[in-house]
């Protein structure tokens, strides 16, 4: 066996060995499962949370909590018509007519289940459980003074549930009203965003009906709403974009994550795997038998072999319950989302971007180990590099708001930025031809890299170059 | 005689620092050669680069007939000052990890590590890992790595640092059987004991320089001739000696005497210097001629500035 190979052997068994290993091999889907549909169960599992309004006037009590009303009513729409737009296109529009033509929230949502009940009765397993986001109750006190003790937490209502906010809606000396908003959720402002849009309104039809216009015609002229419907032009059919169309773009930006996580996780490994060979004085006794670029390359094989045990677990775990999840509830979220992750254009981009993700980080990781005496030496090393390593995280969002922007193409061209931009620019119908060039030059860079890497390498562990005897020239000079 | 190892002009800089210079020796085949100096006279940056870890900066190696590459290198074994195996390993594992990366299939490489464990006295823990081992047993260990794969040179740095006497003694035998097997064996070493002993030629080196270089006797030849003796009681014979200019040191006798190795040099012998006690009446219990050490022939040969600064 060849001294690359029996580096790589070492590594590859002594990582095999560790448990951390069979942690991270156990822990990894579970802790990737609970941040991909974690955020989505908990919204789903929130009680509505309980507001209560004081108002000195009764009529802009009934305005906000008819604003509260109208926006669950809306919510519940919203979710239906995405629901059915992913499950069941061909029920959709007569399902949200009879949610339409309901008298209430309640009654709406019965009304569309009736239809897909009587028309596909085969995704009704998934027709969503909508509970509104708000409920408004009336308030324990007259005043909001004498709440406090509801707001602050020290007493719930005698039901025992406990008051989210408090609306105490009041007018000035001209008559203009003054929301206050009291609560302890001191960032979230959606509830004063309704109460605001439904005062404004009603200072409308306070104007409105000054000027001498009917409350009736004043209501009509304030329902105005136009119907907004986004199409994919590169799409040939008539239906405007569901969640299906939607689902590659969240799971590029789930493959993202995690190919990031990888790359970073495994280049630690690296970086660990030298230092321990230093502080463990071994590499004076390898060097008489393997160069510094075998060791270089040994290591970065074992561990690509360490990461390709991962991969293979993960993948027959993750590819299994995708697949299932695709084939069998290909009519909600989790199914679509599911069969998005399966897009080979995607699992191209994550295989290209790991490869040449891992070699690039790892080669640097590797060179920089072999300048530390100590992990402590590591992290004062890291703390500039992870700043640099952050700068791709810093592109996805604004790549999935618009990856064709020039900023982005010009970023997934820069070799560090491509396996991550890559990806999340996939689904928006990269061509495989970008794809193509974008390896050829992430390839190139490796090369580069794993070059440089070598001397670096080589001075740290042949020459004993390190920060400390930097520091030391340093300090003497 | 063949010679296994051979060094013209080396020399090795770090930055502004020399670390060894002009260094030129040879290492006949079959030998016991010692590289003796104190800590920080350039002997691990010497033996560095004979097996091809450090470049020099000048010079010339041959090792086994051929240049100090890596091919050649599979013919040497090598015990590095820095010392360290892996600590996730077995014994067995990591001696015939390090066999089989000199070229040794791996059945063979086991076996023989199972052999060495068991001749060493290590068999029933070749199984354990290295972690969980003493600091002497993990160097036992890493000593039988570097023989693993039968080299038929053997070049180790400092190797009785960090051991017991019992385990130096041992280790004493290992080079001689070694020797006896026809292999050639070069250690480093600051404690001028263990060469004088074992080896059959050394270099003495200081401040990177070779003081000497050849056999121990011609390197005790150059040491000046000692008288052993002892006085009785608290008796100080240092105001005797150092009006005559004699050079000595002070050691504790067997019987708790005050006991003086005095050099005999410059003009002054032994008479001189038994008429001097004499005359002044010391308590004598012991006079005796004596063997100069290797020690002495380093300090003889460098002077005590440079062996103490060195050492310091």
């Amino acid at each position: 066996m060849s001294p690359i190979l029996l580096v790589a052997r070492r590594d590859y068994f002594a990582y095999m060995g560790a448990w951390g290993f069979w942690l991270s091999l156990l822990t990894a889907p579970l802790i990737i499962g609970v941040l991909l549909f974690g955020p989505i169960l908990l919204a789903r599992a929130e009680p509505p949370r309980v507001l209560t309004i004081v108002a000195e006037r009764s009529t802009d009590a009934d305005a906000v909590r008819a604003a509260f009303e109208a926006s669950a009513l809306r919510d519940a729409r919203g979710g239906i018509s995405a629901y059915l737009g992913a499950a069941a296109p061909q029920v959709q529009a007569e399902a949200i007519a009879a949610f339409d033509a309901a008298p209430n929230r309640e009654a709406a949502i019965a009304a569309a289940r009736a239809v897909v009940t009587e028309r596909a009765p085969n995704v009704l397993t998934a027709y969503p459980s909508l509970s509104p986001r708000y409920q408004i109750v009336d308030p324990p006190a007259a005043q909001i003074e004498a709440m406090r003790p509801y707001l602050d937490g020290t007493r719930t209502l005698p039901d025992g549930r406990s008051i989210y906010g408090a609306l105490h809606l009041r007018r000035d000396a001209a008559g203009a009203p003054v929301i206050e908003y009291w609560s302890t959720a001191l960032n979230h402002d959606e509830p004063t965003n309704v109460a605001h849009r439904a005062m404004r309104l009603e200072m409308q039809r306070e104007a409105l009906a000054a000027q001498g216009l009917a409350p009736s015609e004043a209501e009509r002229l304030q329902a105005f709403d136009p119907q907004i419907v986004q199409f994919d032009p590169r799409s040939s059919g008539s239906q405007g974009v569901t969640l299906r169309e939607r689902a590659p773009f969240f799971a590029a930006l789930a493959l993202a994550f995690i190919l990031w996580s990888i790359v970073f996780s495994v280049a630690n490994m690296l970086l660990n795997g030298v230092i321990e060979e230093k502080s463990n004085k071994i590499l004076d006794t390898l060097l008489t038998s393997v160069s510094p670029m075998q060791i270089l390359i040994g290591k970065l094989l074992g561990v690509a072999a360490v990461s390709a045990t991962l991969f293979l677990f993960w993948g027959a775990l993750g590819g299994t319950l995708l697949t299932i999840a695709a084939e069998r509830a290909s009519d909600n979220i989790f199914g679509q989302i599911a069969e998005a992750f399966l897009d080979p254009r995607l699992l191209v981009a994550f295989f290209i971007g790991f490869v040449a993700g891992y070699l690039m980080y790892g080669a640097i990781f590797l060179a920089l180990g072999s300048l530390c005496e100590s992990v402590q030496d590591a992290q004062t090393l890291l703390g500039p590099v992870a700043l640099v390593l952050a700068m791709p995280m810093m592109l996805i969002t604004p790549a999935l708001d618009n990856p064709n922007a020039p900023i982005i193409e010009a970023a997934s061209w820069i070799p560090i930025f491509t396996p991550f931009l890559m990806l999340i620019r996939a689904p928006s119908g990269l061509a495989w031809t970008e794809i193509a060039g974008q390896s050829a030059l992430m390839f190139a860079t490796v090369v580069v890299i794993l070059y440089l890497a070598s001397l670096v390498f080589k001075a740290g562990v042949v020459d004993q170059v390190s920060l400390s005897s930097w520091r030391g020239r340093k300090t003497k000079g | 005689m063949d010679a296994a190892l051979e060094a013209e002009g080396l020399v090795k800089r770090y930055g502004q620092r020399t670390a060894v210079q002009d260094l030129s020796f040879r290492v006949p085949a079959g030998s016991i050669y010692g590289v003796l100096g104190p800590n920080g006279a350039g002997k691990s940056s010497t033996l560095r680069m004979l097996v091809g870890v450090l470049r020099p900066t000048a010079g010339r190696i041959s090792v086994l007939g051929g240049p100090a590459n890596r091919e050649t290198m599979k013919r040497v074994g090598y015990l590095p000052e820095e010392r360290g195996l892996y600590r996730g390993m077995s014994a067995r594992s990591a001696i015939a990890y390090l066999a089989r990366l000199k070229g040794t299939p791996g059945n063979v490489a086991f076996k023989r590590a199972d052999k060495l464990l068991t001749d060493h006295g290590l068999g029933k823990v070749r199984r354990k890992k290295i972690k969980t081992m003493s600091k002497g047993m993990a160097q036992k260990v890493q000593v039988l790595a570097a023989l693993a794969h039968e080299p038929e040179l053997i070049i180790f740095d400092e190797p009785f640092s960090g051991l017991d006497p019992v385990n130096q003694r041992v280790l004493e035998e290992t080079i001689r059987a070694q020797a006896a097997a026809g292999r050639t064996i070069l250690f480093s070493t600051h404690v001028m004991e263990h060469a004088e002993r074992l080896c059959d030629r050394i270099l003495l080196i200081a401040q990177g320089k070779a003081a000497f270089e050849g056999t121990v006797r011609d390197a005790l030849a150059l040491a000046p001739s000692l008288a052993v003796l002892e006085t009785d009681g608290d008796y100080d014979l240092g105001p005797v000696l150092a009006p005559l200019g004699f050079q000595w040191t002070e050691e504790l006798g067997e019987h708790g005497n005050r006991r003086w190795r005095v050099r005999l040099e410059n003009g002054h012998g032994s008479r001189q210097l038994l008429q001097a006690c004499v005359e002044a009446s010391a308590p004598l219990s012991l006079f005796e001629p004596a063997r100069a050490s290797l020690h002495e022939a380093f300090v003889a040969l460098v002077g005590d500035k440079v062996a103490v600064s060195a050492a310091e």
